[in-house]
């Protein structure tokens, strides 16, 4: 308990600190590389003067520090800010509007459009990780537990190869073979859970290759430990030997895979896979965001990407410590 | 009764599963009805959150406005019938004297939300939408003053502000009529858009906005009884919504594109001359380019059979400022063409011969928004290269290349050279004059030139549309070509697609797609 409680402590004042830098890093990033949020607003035929006078209103014409201190208050109270571009009406994105658009009660609070879009990515996010694990575990125990035969090496080729299809292309033919082609499935947008089953597998196909290598590594190490030959001299059967502690011990790894490496590549992924397939979930949201300078909602997915990281990554690192208590520290 | 941990934990999670399937998801969707007709349209342009038409001058609202609005004429920009205007919430309309232009307006329209349309909604819209302030006022030759005569009369006039009531004969099909209620409700106006067109707006859902038929449209309900249009960034995306059957229409498609679904059995495709010009604009208010000389020897260093053979079907050729789809257009005589002793001798002329001592020009261009933008880019640069030009080309994505083109409030801009397009509404060639090349404006290539400044003032201020067709064709458009402030480089095409069984739609030029008579067969 003691343990717990300081290693909870010690984790998250770390992470808050690695949060906030992320987060000064991003907002300075979008304030100096091209691209300015007030043109887009405005449209091509606004006057200089009006789209300096507008900047100025929304406070993008004070010094950096200033306005990244009076952002940083305004998450510590639970405002992440609202859209530039999106409105509370629910207008989509882009152009110029009249003098008091620019209200905040006329623009949407980058929470409500968050909210509005996370529980469609956690669909796609969890029916990926489900046909990857689908995928993985068949045949990264099957490479584990053989590992100078045959499906080893077809692990292994299988795992090259699906690691070197680039998803935007993966995404584009699935959706020509799977429902242009045949109509065998939804592909664009969302109208159901179906419209999920292609883009999940696009994940799917990309997460894949890293748990096969991952699952049969482990596993494989583990068949050349001590303990196994020794289990099975005194006496128990290579089936409870495998299932009961080489399992339960290659599976240290892999929670830390899960945990860290898997999500990374998930918020990295997800963008790309709901742009392709136009599916409502924060990788659009984000990816609008980024064409349309739209500086709130680009910070505020950093930020909260970066805070699920941190977050998994702590509670991954404690259920190693539950699992191997060598490993508390 | 006994029951095991394991037990309980199996019949829990049973329990679980039944009342989570029970429960209501947002992940389940609604069934549309069968027997609806409903037509998807996948746009690449955005709208925006603000319902007031004069709020904004983007490519996407001004799309989906098209449905929702009409106009007192309809300019339907035929290739070869650029000054036709046809009657739509006007009848007929005449100019009284150089400075009043009078329409008599139809009768028994209503919009949207109920109220009848007659002349005090033409008097709210046009005196509204014209103040300097809207940001659309751009569309509007200058504030006007419009006259009530009767509830089905009004007049224009234009005395007071110093310019012809005829500069409203072509651009008066472009500008949305308002309710006056709305008008001055400025809140009711930003928050839904009531019009009298064919289709009336119910909803907005994320990125899709949904507009239904109008059962009391004057021109008759429209057989389509509902559109949704669809915010669709991704061109692949847009196809393959169109070959699956989630889309009943696409826009800006790339020419690859258009080549691959033209041998397509299940679906159709448009292409069509735009009211676009692509330009590469010089920045006169800067070195090198604030010498003429300079600008007419890169005119004359450029190849343009060479740019519209790499964009092929995306392309047309045309030696003018305005698309052929514009009123005025006309093949200017002596037009800047490809010469390379001649580009040779402006240089030298100009203290640069053979192009030593110019400084490095960096030419900034974009990517992902036209077609080929990057790749006729490069030839440009390769063919300045040849005469002695030491250029830097800039590719830049939509957003940082939209910065990088205007003028800021200081009157410079970066870079030496921008290409851009421009694209408008209605046959009215000033809505591409003015802005690019008229001093108090010149948003882009900053030029000051009292010669172009007069022309341009003396074509708006004719009395009469002949007389202006006369001035633009016969001074305007050569002053224009002599000064090479731009360069124009070619008219741009559009490409749509849509499903074949979709008949009766019709693509304006500008953008805008006409589904009043169109029907799902």
């Amino acid at each position: 308990m003691i343990f717990a409680l300081d290693f909870f402590l010690r984790r998250l004042s770390q992470g808050i600190v690695i949060v906030v830098l992320v987060a000064l890093l991003i907002f300075t990033l979008l304030r100096v590389v091209p691209g300015d949020p007030v043109r887009i607003m405005l449209g091509p035929m606004t006057a200089p003067s009006v789209m300096e006078a507008t900047a100025k209103k929304l406070g993008l014409r004070d010094p950096i520090p200033v306005q990244f201190g009076r952002y940083l208050l305004q998450v510590a109270h639970g405002d992440l800010g609202h859209s530039f571009i999106r409105s509370a009406q629910g207008g989509s994105t882009g152009g110029s509007r009249g003098g008091n658009t620019f209200d905040t009660e006329n623009r949407a609070p980058v929470v409500e459009l968050i909210r509005s879009t996370v529980p469609y990515s956690l669909l796609l996010a969890g029916l990926g990780v489900l046909f990857s694990l689908i995928i993985a575990v068949p045949i990264g125990l099957a490479a584990g537990l053989n590992s100078s035969r045959w499906p080893y090496r077809v692990a292994l080729y299988l795992s090259a190869v699906l690691v070197s299809l680039p998803n935007v292309w993966l995404g584009v033919v699935f959706i020509l073979i799977f429902s242009a082609r045949t109509g065998w499935l939804p592909a664009i947008g969302y109208q159901g859970p179906s419209y999920a089953i292609l883009p999940a597998l696009v994940l799917a196909v990309e997460l894949a290759p890293v748990m096969i290598r991952a699952i049969s590594v482990s596993v494989a190490a583990n068949l050349l430990e001590n303990y196994v030959a020794v289990g099975q001299v005194r006496g128990l059967s290579r089936y409870r030997m495998i299932t009961w502690h080489v399992l339960r011990n290659a599976s240290i790894p892999l929670l830390n895979l899960l945990g860290v490496q898997i999500v990374g590549i998930l918020l990295g992924s997800l963008f790309v896979v709901e742009y392709i397939f136009n599916y409502p979930g924060i990788g659009l949201l984000m990816i609008n965001a980024v064409f349309q300078r739209d500086f709130p909602i680009i910070q505020a997915v950093a930020i909260l990407a970066c805070t699920v990281l941190v977050c998994i990554n702590i509670l991954v690192d404690f259920a190693a410590t539950n699992i191997d208590r060598r490993l508390q520290y | 009764m006994d029951q095991t941990r394991r037990q309980f934990l199996n019949s829990a999670s049973a329990v679980t599963a039944a009342a989570g399937l029970s429960v209501s998801s947002p992940f389940i969707g609604r069934s549309y009805a069968q027997d609806k007709k409903t037509v998807v349209l996948a746009s690449m342009g955005p709208v925006t959150g603000n319902w007031d038409p004069t709020s904004h001058t983007t490519l996407g609202q001004l799309s989906f406005e098209s449905f929702i609005f009409s106009h007192l004429t309809r300019s339907p920009m035929q290739e070869g019938k650029a000054d036709e205007i046809l009657p739509d919430l006007a009848t007929s309309w005449k100019l009284i004297d150089p400075n009043t232009l009078e329409f008599v307006l139809r009768k028994g329209v209503k919009f949207h939300d109920g109220k009848e349309f007659d002349a005090e909604d033409v008097k709210a819209t046009m005196q509204y939408a014209s103040q300097p302030s809207r940001p659309a006022a751009a569309w509007y030759p200058g504030p006007v003053d419009v006259e009530i005569v009767d509830p089905h009369t009004v007049r224009l006039h234009t005395e007071k502000y110093g310019y012809p009531a005829s500069a409203y004969w072509f651009v008066a099909s472009f500008l949305p009529m308002m309710s006056a209620k709305d008008v001055a409700d400025p809140k009711t106006l930003e928050k839904r858009p009531n019009g009298t067109g064919p289709f009336k707006y119910i909803e907005t859902n994320g990125d899709k906005n949904i507009i239904r038929a109008n059962d009391d449209y004057y021109g008759g309900r429209p057989k389509i009884d509902e559109v949704v249009y669809a915010y669709v960034p991704d061109s692949n995306t847009r196809v393959l919504g169109l070959l699956n059957g989630q889309y009943q229409i696409i826009e800006r498609l790339e020419p690859e594109q258009y080549q691959s679904l033209a041998k397509n059995q299940n679906v159709v495709v448009h292409r069509g001359l735009s009211t676009e010009n692509k330009y590469l604009h010089f920045r006169c208010n800067k070195k090198p380019f604030d010498d003429v000389r300079i600008r007419q020897a890169a005119c004359h260093a450029i190849d343009r059979q060479q740019i519209l053979a790499l964009i092929g079907d995306a392309a047309q050729a045309s030696n003018c400022y305005v698309s052929p789809m514009k009123w005025g257009f006309i093949d200017i005589p002596g037009y800047p063409d490809f010469n390379p002793e001649l580009s040779q001798k402006l240089l030298a002329d100009a203290g640069f011969p053979g192009g030593k001592g110019l400084p490095q020009l960096e030419y900034i261009t974009s990517i992902g928004f036209y077609a080929k933008t990057k790749e006729y880019g490069e030839l440009i640069t390769a063919m300045l290269g040849e005469q002695g030009f030491d250029v830097k080309l800039s590719v830049l994505e939509p957003a940082a290349w939209e910065q990088a083109i205007y003028r800021r409030a200081d009157g410079q801009g970066p870079g030496h050279m921008c290409d851009v397009g421009w694209i408008t509404g209605s046959p009215e060639p000033d809505l591409v004059l003015r802005p690019n090349w008229y001093s108090k404006a010149a948003l882009i290539c900053g030029v000051n030139d009292p010669e172009i400044d007069a022309v341009l003032d003396k074509e708006r201020n004719a009395s009469t549309p002949e007389e202006r067709l006369k001035i633009l064709q016969t001074e305007t458009f050569p002053t224009i070509a002599k000064k090479v402030p731009s360069f124009s480089l070619f008219s741009a095409v559009n490409f749509h697609g849509m499903a074949k069984n979709l008949k009766g739609v019709y693509f304006f030029p500008n953008g805008p797609i006409d589904l009043a008579k169109a029907e799902l067969t």
